[in-house]
């Protein structure tokens, strides 16, 4: 008797339990490619991407925008850059431009590099963040070939990036008449991340910045210190310098534009910038002819996407457009067969 | 434990017994085995080895060291070392569990405890310990420890019964006899213990029916056979003691000679995966050369330029050098094209899939209490894909449990019930069945009866008495006594113990038999018979005979065999009976019995003299002995009177029929080799559906020697065209395997896919995205939807077995497949990369700043890839259940959660330089335009998909697609399951000598050697009395290790 239920326990214990994992038996759900389903779905995308595609071009299309190549336009200056001999000789170059239109709103000021490969991946590397956020300026671990100068102390800041940093200077002057030439107000302040200016990059704890970068190098092409980048604004200085942040922040692509200044809008400007006379003055610092590249500097307004360009919402027209047709033409053959296919399953 | 190593090559083995320290001489191995692979201090090493022997492994590693050059370097090392040393110790962790448990089964067999003579006493030993040498004392259904030679027993004559089903997968049971000289020694212990015989004989091998060899004792020399000889792995059965003399030990035994190493079986998925991966592989090359030459005309045209602002010297490295260490930086870049994580997943999804196969109710089997049991992991997908099952026994279709059913005696067809409509049915199920009750010596266990031929019995029928004669008298069986007296039957084959239990239940009971009579009981009084002749049974002969001298001193013949061979030998006056009995006969073939011809002749005296003479004279010749005694054989069974047929059931296995049928039409092509009689074989292919009448082209093969074999074989394939089946059977039950099929198969798919995409653009990834990639983010779902996925549910999978076409056909992965899969990788990553770069080219941000840093467009093709990837599961899975929920949408969450940890201000604070992308996530996900980036990617990505399955399924619908729907449509409706009918063939005779029988029985018989010396003489009035067909079922029982059975299932699963 004993012996019985024995067995049949030890039966009961082989037998997998019934749950429903273990059965395979879960609850679920079945994707089912249904025709309507799929049709509705394609139909519901294509007016999605149409009008998201239209909205964006329409908005891209309202955004103001003027570049000006100046590699050509200051030849002289680019010359003189294209021998590094002449690195101390200063060259400037002024830019005269008309605007037809007013610009709207904030204004923003890039300057754009044609063909210089800042996405290169040995270039890439060649930085040292706990440099940057100030803990140890000797901490020049993948900087080379720019980590150490002829004499052997630590470049600071160090590597390919930071030496060749983009140090023209550009100062856009508003004409309101042939005689008064005001310089267009300007913010370098907002222009990097959050994070990068307050986190990322940090400025190594001293009395003051100068004595703080004791005992290092500036980098070979920079003519300045690093805690001499501006001269009019101290905190301005040292790895927290706006425009260095910009530049450490490398561009995807060999062609790419950063952001060099806001348009302060006060007196004048308060509205964006008025029509008119205007100039760029350039102090031409930076080679590019040496590797073909160019330079420009773009003045360009945004809308609620950014600077958009065209391609996206071209992109999402054209999107829209072949997820439509094909919408049509799956519903044509899906309706051509209809008949068929209920023979088949009936069969 | 340590088992000592044996190292010299052994020519011949020189054994004396009871005699340790001769033998020690010889270093022969002792009984100890190890199956394991490593213990402690070597496991790390030889671990380490054979992983590293692994092409993936390997492949892992040459990239490690790649990445620690640092000219070349283009990933840190951390992008290999994290998934290499995750697959290691994984693996690690699972060979040392098997090693774990292997060494836990050796310690439990090594520390089994076998009697050994020691000293001259028994003493308990555990066999480890046990020498080569030594006299091992074996009881019934004891293992036995080592390869021993048969020294005595308890049964006469020295012989043994041992069932080797763990050695060769048969469950009948053979016999071993021990020499003569050997067996006078009995279980006297003081004379074994001074048995100093010496045993020279080959060395060990792995030939398990082979053995030669020489005892010398006592100043003979005797010669040893196989016959002499028990194996390791053999179980002791209806022999209550043996004692035999170890030759060879542990892991000289035969047993462990052929247990080598276990090879590692492929699947044609991993085949093709390994053709495919070197494809990648070559792909992954071509790639590389083409963007070195690119790399290397670039740094011609422009970087040579550009040089100054990256290095001091111009001109220090030229273009060409340039190009071929950017060749081994891609390789490594992208490394992650080829999909060696591929192995892992399928690792764990095959383990998955192996453990819902044991888990599943369905093949469950409640009368064995055993739940199937997938044994190796590897081949799980390949249950996907059977075109051909092969079996190697008929007895694997049958419940090889024979019951007497029907009989035909002179004409009148009994065990069945004649309704006086015309309509005959089956006996059993509507009347009650003859109760036996009269009959005490009855074996319940039989089922057989038709009033009828209780009542000609009793009517004293003569012809009725001569057939139940014949069955009493005509066999092989023995018979003993159990200590309640319960008469017990030994059968070789159970269809003679049908026969013969059937005659005792009607009253003619065999009692006893020794080798000169033949005692039976015919209803109530003893009779002896005198055995003249045994004409024993044979493949050729396809019958046997006895001639016996009754009391009343006639010589009878008693003939059972093969309708076939026995009604040639009727005699003419025969002919009227012999149309009728063939007419019974095609009915009980035509019910799927297995009949016997039964018949008698009446010998007189003189020619009987005569013809036994003849027969002495022939038994002397040395030459054409066998062709002697044939002819003589033929010469006496001839002018036979027909007595009638017997019909015995061996019933199918249950499902078996329904299995078969479901089988074909899934178009697995069942062949079966058998050594059974061809007319049984196709009996039981016409049985359960193997064969049906409708096929043209049956062929037999059948053959004696390979090369016959060989002919057949070819003959057949250049008559078959269409229906190339041969027949037979499988217990192979496949109830979710489509199912497992088709998931493994589209893992392996979106597996490649995303790999592929992973490949193409990660340049521009976070070296931490690279590393957890195929890790965390994708793996998880890829693996669920592996596991879980089901196409359709169990039960339309079962009710159309033509789903399994497809996976037969290779149709769901092939190179095809393969190759459409990677365009659409290609279509991907092209999307992937470019829809970003045209949209961030000279795009800023709604803050004015850029978008297009290096970083931001990282982490928008990161999340663009992740979710690409998560929506084409989600697509991929058809089957959502809450754990592929919990995958889908836990492994986007812990995308964003790992990204924004890895993007958090804490971690770049501790370790400033590995995580340079501080703040990245919670920037660039924050502009919209990022957003719509993102979202036309996965759009223009999935779409084309879409449309594409959705045309294939609306153009040339699979069958599971249709099922599918139909299956929705179902979900309404009640669901209701139709079952084919069954038709089963009405015509065509077959019969089959019904026999899985061997030759040389009778000779044991008449030669008395299986007799015991006291046999006890029959008592009349015995209490009840028990067939013993219970070792037989046993036996089946036993059958565990089939030897083909890497997906052994349960044997009968409901279907």
């Amino acid at each position: 008797m004993t012996k019985m239920k024995k067995a049949s326990q030890i039966c009961q214990s082989k037998l997998p339990d019934n749950t429903a994992l273990k059965q395979q038996q879960l609850p679920a759900y079945r994707l089912q490619l249904s025709a309507t389903g799929v049709l509705s779905g394609f139909f519901a995308t294509g007016a999605f991407c149409l009008g998201v595609g239209i909205i964006l071009i329409l908005s891209a299309k309202s955004i103001k925008e003027i570049e000006i190549k100046y590699t050509k336009i200051c030849a002289n200056c680019a010359e003189l850059r294209e021998d590094a001999i002449n690195f101390d000789k200063e060259c400037t170059c002024s830019i005269p431009f008309y605007l037809s239109e007013t610009m709207q709103g904030n204004v923003y000021l890039y300057y754009k590099l044609y063909g210089f490969y800042q996405n290169l991946y040995r270039y890439i590397l060649s930085r040292s963040n706990s440099q940057l956020v100030g803990t140890d300026l000797k901490d020049v671990g993948n900087c080379a070939p720019f980590s150490k100068s002829h004499n052997g102390t630590p470049i600071a800041p160090c590597g390919a990036i930071a030496n060749s940093i983009f140090n023209d200077t550009i100062i856009l002057s508003y004409n309101l008449n042939s005689s008064i030439h005001m310089e267009v107000p300007m913010l370098r302040s907002g222009i990097t991340w959050w994070t990068d200016k307050y986190v990322k990059f940090r400025n190594p704890t001293a009395i003051n910045l100068s004595s703080a970068f004791t005992g290092t190098a500036k980098p070979p092409f920079w003519s300045k210190s690093v805690y001499e980048l501006d001269l009019e604004d101290t905190e301005n200085n040292g790895f927290l310098n706006d425009d260095f942040i910009v530049w450490m922040r490398t561009a995807a692509f060999p062609t790419f534009k950063k952001l060099y200044r806001r348009l302060n809008r006060v007196q004048y400007f308060i509205e964006g910038l008025p029509a008119g006379n205007y100039s760029f003055n350039i102090t031409y610092n930076f080679p590019v002819t040496r590797f073909k590249g160019e330079k420009s500097v773009v003045l360009s307004t945004l809308t609620w996407s950014g600077g958009s360009s065209l391609f996206l919402g071209l992109a999402y027209t054209v999107t829209g457009a072949v997820t439509w047709l094909a919408a049509f033409s799956m519903m044509a053959i899906h309706l051509m067969l209809k008949e068929k296919r209920t023979l088949f399953i009936e069969r | 434990m340590f088992c000592s190593k044996k190292k010299s090559l052994e020519v011949e083995r020189i054994v004396k017994a009871n005699d340790r320290e001769h033998n020690e001489k010889f270093q022969y191995a002792d009984n100890c085995i190890h199956t394991s692979k490593y213990n402690i201090l070597t496991f790390l090493p030889i671990n380490l080895f054979e992983q590293f022997q692994r092409v993936a492994n390997a492949y892992f590693l040459f990239l490690l060291i790649l990445q620690l050059i640092p000219e070349i370097s283009s990933l840190t090392w951390f992008t290999t070392m994290v998934p290499l040393v995750l697959v290691i110790t994984m693996t690690a962790v699972k060979d040392a569990t098997d090693d774990y448990f292997r060494h836990k089964s050796d310690n439990q067999v090594n520390n089994r405890l076998s009697e050994v003579l020691i000293d001259s006493k028994l003493q308990n030993e555990k066999w480890m310990n046990v020498k080569v040498g030594d006299i091992v004392k074996l009881e019934n259904n004891q293992f036995v420890a080592a390869d021993l030679l048969l020294l005595s027993s308890s049964e006469p004559h020295g012989l043994c019964y041992i069932e080797t089903a763990e050695l060769d997968g048969e469950t009948n049971l053979k016999v071993r006899h021990a020499l003569s000289v050997t067996s006078e020694l009995g279980a006297d212990i003081s004379r074994l213990a001074k048995f100093d015989g010496t045993v020279v004989c080959e060395a060990p091998n792995n030939k398990l029916d082979k053995f030669t060899g020489v005892l010398s004792w006592k100043d003979s020399k005797h010669s040893l056979n196989n016959e002499k000889i028990i194996l390791r792995g053999c179980i002791l059965r209806n022999t209550s003691w043996c004692f035999g003399m170890v030759i060879f030990a542990g892991p000289d035994t035969k047993l462990m000679q052929n247990s080598g190493k276990t090879k590692f079986k492929r699947t044609s998925i991993d085949r093709l995966m390994n053709t495919l991966v070197l494809w990648i592989f070559g792909f992954l090359v071509c790639m590389g050369v083409i963007l070195a030459i690119g790399n290397s005309i670039w740094e011609n045209q422009v970087g040579d330029k550009f040089r100054t602002f990256l290095f001091w010297n111009e001109g220090e490295k030229n273009s060409v050098f340039s190009g071929f260490l950017t060749f081994w930086s891609y390789i490594i870049i992208l490394n992650t094209v080829v999909p060696i994580s591929l192995y892992v997943s399928m690792e764990v999804i095959r383990l998955g899939h192996s453990y819902f196969i044991n888990w599943d109710r369905k093949m469950y089997y409640p009368e064995k209490a055993t739940p199937a049991e997938a044994r190796t992991t590897t081949l799980n997908e390949e249950l996907g894909q059977i075109e051909y099952i092969f079996s190697d026994k008929t007895g694997t279709l049958t419940e090889n449990i024979m019951t007497f059913k029907k009989c035909s005696i002179n004409g009148k067809i009994y065990g069945e019930a004649d309704d006086g409509m015309g309509q005959k049915t089956d006996m059993t199920k509507k009347n009650e069945p003859v109760d036996f009750a009269v009959n005490p010596q009855a074996d319940r266990t039989c089922q057989f009866s038709d009033h009828r031929l209780m009542e000609s019995i009793k009517l004293g029928d003569s012809k009725v008495y001569e057939f139940l004669r014949v069955l009493a008298l005509c066999h092989t069986v023995m018979s003993e006594e159990n200590s309640a007296g319960q008469l017990i039957y030994q059968v070789q084959s159970p269809d003679e113990g049908a026969l013969v239990t059937a005659a005792r239940n009607l009253g003619f009971i065999f009692k006893s038999r020794t080798s000169e009579t033949i005692t039976i009981e015919e209803l109530g009084t003893l009779v002896t018979y005198q055995l003249l002749a045994f004409l024993d049974f044979n493949n050729i002969r396809k019958r046997m005979s006895v001639i016996v001298r009754n009391p009343e001193g006639q010589i009878k013949l008693y003939s059972k065999g093969a309708d076939t061979i026995l009604f040639e030998k009727l005699h003419p006056s025969n002919e009227d009976l012999l149309t009728l009995t063939t007419d019974h006969l095609s009915e009980f073939a035509g019910e799927g019995l297995r009949t016997l011809a039964i018949a008698y002749r009446d010998l007189d005296d003189k020619y009987f003299k005569e013809w036994h003479k003849m027969l002495e004279d022939a038994n002397t010749l040395i030459d054409e002995r066998d062709e002697r005694v044939a002819g003589l054989y033929e010469e006496i069974e001839r002018d036979l009177m027909l007595l009638g047929a017997t019909a015995v059931e061996d019933k199918l296995q249950e499902g078996v029929i329904e299995t078969v049928t479901n089988l074909s039409l899934a178009n697995i092509k069942i062949w079966v080799l058998t050594g059974d009689k061809q007319e049984t074989a196709i009996n039981i292919g016409y049985a359960c559906n193997m064969l049906t009448d409708d096929m043209n082209d049956v062929f037999i093969i059948s053959g004696n020697t390979a090369v016959e074999v060989r002919e057949e074989l070819r003959k057949a394939k250049e008559n078959l065209f269409e229906q190339n089946r041969s027949f037979s059977n499988g217990h192979v039950v496949f109830e979710k395997q489509q199912l497992e099929l088709d998931s493994v198969v589209e893992e392996t798919i979106t597996g490649d896919y995303a790999l592929i995409i992973n490949g193409h653009s990660l340049t521009v990834y976070d070296q931490w995205f690279i590393t957890l990639f195929n890790i965390v983010y994708t793996s998880l779902p890829v693996l669920a939807m592996g596991i879980f996925d089901q196409d359709v549910d169990d039960q339309n999978s079962m009710d159309y077995p033509q789903l399994y076409e497809p996976g037969q056909l290779n149709l769901l992965f092939n190179k095809r497949k393969f190759f459409i899969c990677m365009a659409h990788g290609i279509y991907t990553s092209l999307a992937l990369f470019f829809i970003p770069y045209g949209a961030f080219y000279n795009v800023a941000g709604d803050d004015g700043q850029h978008v297009a840093d290096y970083q931001s467009f990282a982490v928008t093709m990161a999340t663009s890839l992740v979710i690409v990837v998560s929506v084409q599961i989600a697509l991929d899975t058809s089957y959502w259940t809450v754990i592929n929920h919990v995958f889908i949408w836990g492994s986007v969450a812990t995308y964003f959660s790992i990204l924004f940890t890895m993007h958090s201000n804490g971690i770049f604070g501790i370790f400033p330089n590995q995580f340079p992308f501080v703040g990245n996530a919670r920037h660039s996900l924050a502009q919209k335009c990022i957003w719509l980036v993102i979202l036309l990617t996965t759009v223009a990505s999935v779409m084309p998909v879409v449309a594409f399955r959705f045309l294939k399924v609306d153009l040339c619908p699979a069958l599971s697609d249709q099922i599918r729907r139909r299956q929705k449509a179902q979900k309404k409706a009640k669901p209701s399951r139709s079952r084919r009918p069954q038709t089963r063939r009405s015509s065509s005779r077959r019969s089959g000598y019904a026999f899985a029988h061997q030759e040389g029985y009778g000779e044991l018989i008449t030669s008395g050697k299986n007799m015991r010396a006291k046999n006890p003489p029959p008592t009349p009035g015995l209490e009840k009395t028990l067939y013993n067909s219970t070792s037989w079922i046993e036996n089946l029982c036993k059958k565990t290790t089939d030897t083909v059975s890497s997906f052994s299932l349960d044997k009968t699963v409901k279907l």
